[in-house]
C-alpha cells in the first residue's frame, strides 16, 4: 500500500513537472565496442529532445537523458533499433544490423 | 609459519604492478605484415581488456592471479591466445595474427586525445591532437601553441606583426620545425613562416624537448616540432571553414579528398585570408596590425601498394603585408614610414617507403624535398631581398638486429642550399652542400629503453660536424617514467633574416665579418607521473633542460644605444629551462591544466652576463576545458601570466634615455566556446580578454625616420580585446 502511494506521488510529481524535468533512463543494448559507441552517441546526441546519451560498451548499457515532451522512450529505442542494435525489448532492425561493421554485429567482439 | 611468510611474500610481489607490453601484427593473405590498430587483448581471468594503439602497441596490467591467458582478437583475423606467467611480467611480446579464411573488413578507429605526453616514446614528446588544436580556432600555427606552455609565441616587432616561437627561452630558429619529417620553416621562412601554415590543415603537432633523433638532421638544438597535416587516407571528405574577427580579418579554408583508383588518394587544400581595413586603436599613428593578403594551396597524393607506399605533394604560398603609419601605401606615399613584406614559396615534397615481404620489420624510406622561396621586406628606407633554393634528400633504413628488442636505423642525407640575402648595399650569398650519414641504435628492455645515435655531416663551409645524441627512458613503475636526453646540434645562422625585425628601428647594424656556425649542447630530463584522480587519468610532469652554446650568433643590443652588434660568441651563453605541469580532470569532462615555467637565458650582453632581452624569467599558465555530456558544447579558457623581462635601453632625446628597462607582469586571457552540430560547428572566441595593452610599444612614433625611433621594444599585445566568430562545415568520409 505504502509503495503504491509513493508511486502515485511520484507519478503526480512527474505529471506536474513533465515539461520541465528531463528523464534519465538506461537501456540495455547489444552494442559492444567503441565503434558502436560512436555510432549511437553521435546519432542520439543530435536528436531533438535528447539532452545527452552515453554508452558504456563494457556493460552495454546506454544512459539517455531526454525531455519526454519532445521525444519518447519508445522513439529512442526505435532509433537505436534502426541503427542496428537491440534496445531492451525492441529488437534490432535486421537490415541495419547486417550493414554494420563486423565488430558491431551481435557478439562481434568475441568472434 | 614459514609458508605464511612465503605466501605473504608472494602476495606482496604480486600486489606490485605487473605490466606486459607488446606489438600486434596482422598478416593477410598476399599482403605484408602490418601493425594492427585497436586489436583487443583480454585477460581470461580478470576479463579486463585493452586495445592496441595506431602502431599496434599495447600495454596491459596483468592481474594478481598468474598464470593467466591473454586472448588477442580483432576482426578479420583469427584469434590467438597466450599463457602468461609470473616470469613474463615486464616482458615485451610480439603477436602475429593471421587472416580469416573469409576476408573480413577491419575497422580502424582511434581515440582522440587532445593533449598528452606519449608513454611509449623514448623521447619526451608532447602531442597536440585535433581537439587541442580546435581550442584556438584562429588561424595559423602561431595560435596553435596558445593552449600549450612548452612553446612560447612572441611578437618580434610592433609593426610587421610577425610572430616567432620560442622553446626554452631560445629563439625559434634553434627549434627544428618539420612538416611530416620534412624540413619546414628554415632559412628565409624562419622569419615569417608561422603564418604560412593554416591551422585547419594541421592534424596534430608533436613537440619534442631537447635534441631530436639524428634521423631528422642536425638542426634541432632546443627542440623539435613536427607538424602532421591531414592526410587523404584519414581526412574529411569535404571541409569548409570561415572566420572573421573584430579587426576585420577574414579567412576561408577548405579541403577535400578524392580516391583515384584503388591505390591512389588525393587531398586538395586551399586557404585565403586578409585584413583590408586599417586598425589604429592606440592612436599612435601606426597600424596596430598590418593589412595583409594571404593565399596558400596544397595538393597531396598518397599511394599504397603492396610493397611500396608513397606520398607526394606540392604547396604554393603567397603573402603580402603592409604595416606602418596609417595611410601608408608602398607605391603612393613615400614620405610615410611603412613596412611591406612579401613572401612566396613553392615546395615540392615526396616520401617513398619500401617494405620487405619476408622481413616485415625492415623498411627503407626516402624523403625528397625541393623548395624555392623569395622574401622581400622593406622597413622604412631599408630594403631586404632574399632568395633561396633548397634541395633535400634523406634515405633511412629501418631494421632490427636479431630480434625486435634491438632496433637499428641508418642512412644518408644531402642538403643543398643556395641562399642570397641582400640588405641595402650589403649582399650575403651562400651556397651550402652538406652530405651526411647517420646511425641510430635502439634498445628496448623491460623497463629501460635507450636510443643512441650519431651523425656526421660534412659542410662545405664549416667543415666536418659530428652530432652525437642520446635518449633514454626508464619506467620506475608502470605510471612513473623518467627520461633523459643529451645531444649536440648545429646550424648556420642567417644573420639578416633571422633578425629581420630588428630593422624596425633607427639603429645601425654592425656585423662581424666571419660569422661562424652555431653549435650547442643540450641535456635534460623529465619525470612524468600518472595517477588516478577519482578514477580519472591525471598526470604531473617536471622537466629541466640545459642548453650550452659553443658558438652562437650574439645580437648585442646593450653595448650602446645607436647600434645593434652581431658577433660570434666570445664568452658564455646558456639557457636553463624548468617547467612543471599538472593535468587534472577535476570533474568528468572538465580538465584543468596548470603549468609554471622558469627560464634563465643568459649570455654576455653589454659586457656582462645578463638575461636575454624579451625573455620573461617566469610564466604561469592555466587552461580550463569543459565539454558537456552530449559533447555538443565545448568551453575553453587559457590564462597565461608572463613575468618581467629585460628590455634594451633606448634614447628619447640626446640627453634622455629610458630608465625603466624591465617589462611589467601581464596576463593574457583567451577563451572560446564551440557548439557542435552534426555537420556544422560554430565557434565564438575572444583573445586578450583582460584587454592588456602595452602603451609604449613604439619609441618616438612621431618621428619614424628620426634617430630615436624603435619598434622592437615590444613585449605585450598592442591591440586590445579581439573577438572572433567562425563556422566549420564538414562531410565525414563514409565508413566502410
Amino acid at each position: 500500500m505504502k509503495t503504491i502511494l509513493i508511486i502515485c506521488i511520484a507519478f503526480l510529481g512527474f505529471s506536474f513537472k513533465q515539461d520541465v524535468k528531463p528523464q534519465l533512463v538506461t537501456i540495455k543494448t547489444s552494442a559492444e565496442c567503441g565503434e558502436c559507441k560512436e555510432r549511437i552517441e553521435s546519432k542520439l546526441n543530435y536528436t531533438k529532445g535528447i539532452v545527452f546519451s552515453e554508452l558504456d560498451f563494457k556493460t552495454q548499457v546506454l544512459t539517455v537523458k531526454f525531455k519526454p515532451t519532445k521525444v519518447t522512450l519508445e522513439q529512442i529505442k526505435q532509433i537505436v533499433s534502426d541503427l542496428g542494435y537491440d534496445a531492451d525489448d525492441v529488437k534490432a532492425n535486421v537490415d541495419a544490423q547486417k550493414a554494420l561493421p563486423l565488430c558491431c554485429q551481435p557478439h562481434g567482439m568475441s568472434k | 609459519m614459514k609458508s605464511i611468510f612465503t605466501i605473504a611474500f608472494f602476495l606482496i610481489s604480486f600486489a606490485g604492478f605487473s605490466q606486459l607490453k607488446g606489438v600486434i601484427y596482422g598478416k593477410a593473405v598476399n599482403e605484408t605484415r602490418k601493425h594492427l590498430h585497436n586489436a583487443k587483448i583480454t585477460s581470461l581471468i580478470t576479463k579486463e581488456f585493452v586495445e592496441t594503439d595506431e602502431h599496434g602497441v599495447f600495454e596491459i596490467i596483468l592481474g594478481k592471479t598468474l598464470p593467466d591467458t591473454l586472448i588477442f582478437s580483432t576482426f578479420g583475423f583469427r584469434n590467438d591466445t597466450l599463457i602468461v606467467t609470473n616470469k613474463d611480467r615486464f616482458s615485451i611480446i610480439e603477436i602475429n595474427l593471421y587472416e580469416n579464411q573469409i576476408l573480413e573488413e577491419l575497422v580502424i578507429s582511434y581515440k582522440k586525445t587532445t593533449h598528452s605526453i606519449s608513454k611509449l616514446k623514448t623521447l619526451h614528446v608532447e602531442e597536440l591532437g585535433e581537439g587541442e588544436l580546435r581550442k584556438a580556432a584562429c588561424c595559423n600555427l602561431s595560435e596553435s601553441f596558445e593552449t600549450n606552455a612548452s612553446v612560447d609565441v612572441n611578437m618580434t616587432d610592433a609593426i610587421s606583426g610577425a610572430k616567432k616561437i620560442q622553446m626554452m627561452g631560445l629563439d625559434g630558429v634553434y627549434t627544428q620545425i618539420q612538416m611530416e619529417n620534412i624540413p619546414y620553416m628554415r632559412g628565409l621562412e624562419s622569419a615569417f613562416g608561422l603564418g604560412s601554415m593554416p591551422g585547419t590543415w594541421v592534424e596534430s603537432i608533436q613537440i619534442t624537448k631537447g635534441t631530436g633523433n639524428v634521423v631528422n638532421g642536425y638542426e634541432s638544438m632546443a627542440g623539435l616540432v613536427n607538424l602532421e597535416l591531414k592526410k587523404p587516407q584519414s581526412m574529411e571528405k569535404f571541409y569548409f571553414n570561415a572566420y572573421g574577427n573584430r579587426f576585420g580579418r577574414g579567412e576561408l579554408n577548405s579541403h577535400g579528398k578524392l580516391n583515384v583508383g584503388k591505390k591512389w588518394q588525393t587531398g586538395l587544400f586551399g586557404h585565403a585570408s586578409g585584413l583590408f581595413s586599417e586598425v589604429d586603436n592606440n592612436k599612435d599613428g601606426f597600424r596596430d596590425i598590418p593589412m595583409s593578403k594571404n593565399a596558400s594551396f596544397l595538393n597531396r597524393w598518397n599511394y599504397s601498394g603492396k610493397r611500396m607506399e608513397a606520398q607526394m605533394g606540392v604547396n604554393a604560398y603567397y603573402e603580402s603585408k603592409e604595416g606602418g603609419q596609417t595611410g601608408f601605401s608602398a607605391s603612393r606615399t613615400p614620405n610615410l614610414y611603412g613596412v611591406t613584406i612579401e613572401n612566396k614559396h613553392v615546395d615540392v615534397f615526396a616520401k617513398t617507403g619500401f617494405l620487405f615481404e619476408k622481413k616485415p620489420y625492415q623498411s627503407i624510406g626516402i624523403v625528397y624535398n625541393l623548395k624555392y622561396q623569395t622574401t622581400h621586406a622593406q622597413f622604412g628606407k631599408r630594403i631586404f631581398n632574399g632568395e633561396e633554393k633548397r634541395g633535400y634528400i634523406n634515405a633511412i633504413f629501418d631494421g632490427i638486429i636479431g630480434n625486435t628488442n634491438h632496433g637499428i636505423k641508418g642512412g644518408l642525407s644531402f642538403v643543398f642550399v643556395d641562399l642570397t640575402q641582400k640588405l641595402d648595399s650589403l649582399t650575403l650569398p651562400r651556397i651550402e652542400y652538406v652530405p651526411g650519414a647517420f646511425a641510430e641504435y635502439t634498445f628496448k628492455g623491460l623497463r629501460f629503453t635507450g636510443v643512441v645515435g650519431a651523425r656526421g655531416d660534412y659542410h662545405n663551409l664549416y667543415g666536418f660536424q659530428f652530432s652525437p645524441r642520446f635518449h633514454g627512458k626508464f619506467s620506475v613503475t608502470e605510471k612513473l617514467d623518467l627520461r633523459f636526453t643529451a645531444g649536440r646540434g648545429f646550424r648556420v645562422p642567417n644573420v639578416i633574416i633571422d633578425n629581420i625585425s630588428l630593422l624596425a628601428t633607427s639603429r645601425n647594424w654592425v656585423i662581424e665579418k666571419n660569422i661562424e656556425a652555431e653549435v650547442s649542447w643540450n641535456l635534460g630530463g623529465s619525470i612524468v607521473q600518472e595517477f588516478k584522480f577519482f578514477r580519472r587519468k591525471a598526470n604531473i610532469s617536471i622537466d629541466f633542460y640545459h642548453t650550452y652554446f659553443e658558438n652562437q650568433l650574439i645580437v648585442d643590443r646593450d653595448i650602446d644605444m645607436n647600434n645593434f652588434y652581431f658577433s660570434n660568441l666570445t664568452g658564455k651563453s646558456y639557457s636553463n629551462s624548468f617547467q612543471t605541469e599538472i593535468s587534472l580532470p577535476v570533474l568528468p569532462r572538465f580538465d584543468v591544466r596548470l603549468a609554471y615555467k622558469y627560464l634563465d637565458v643568459k649570455a654576455e650582453y653589454g659586457g656582462k652576463m645578463q638575461q636575454q632581452v624579451m625573455i620573461p624569467t617566469q610564466r604561469g599558465f592555466v587552461n580550463l576545458a569543459y565539454k558537456t555530456r552530449n559533447k555538443r558544447w565545448e568551453y575553453d579558457a587559457t590564462l597565461s601570466v608572463y613575468g618581467k623581462s629585460r628590455l634594451h635601453m633606448v634614447h628619447f632625446s640626446p640627453t634622455e634615455h629610458s630608465t625603466d628597462n624591465m617589462s611589467k607582469v601581464y596576463p593574457i586571457l583567451n577563451a572560446q566556446i564551440t557548439h557542435v552540430f552534426k555537420k556544422w560547428d560554430f565557434y565564438i572566441g575572444g583573445e586578450n580578454l583582460t584587454n592588456y595593452k602595452q602603451k609604449d610599444a613604439l619609441v618616438d612614433p612621431q618621428n619614424p625616420f628620426g634617430s630615436y625611433f624603435d619598434a622592437t621594444r615590444v613585449w605585450a599585445p598592442i591591440q586590445g580585446v579581439n573577438v572572433y566568430v567562425g563556422v566549420r562545415w564538414k562531410l565525414k568520409s563514409e565508413k566502410s
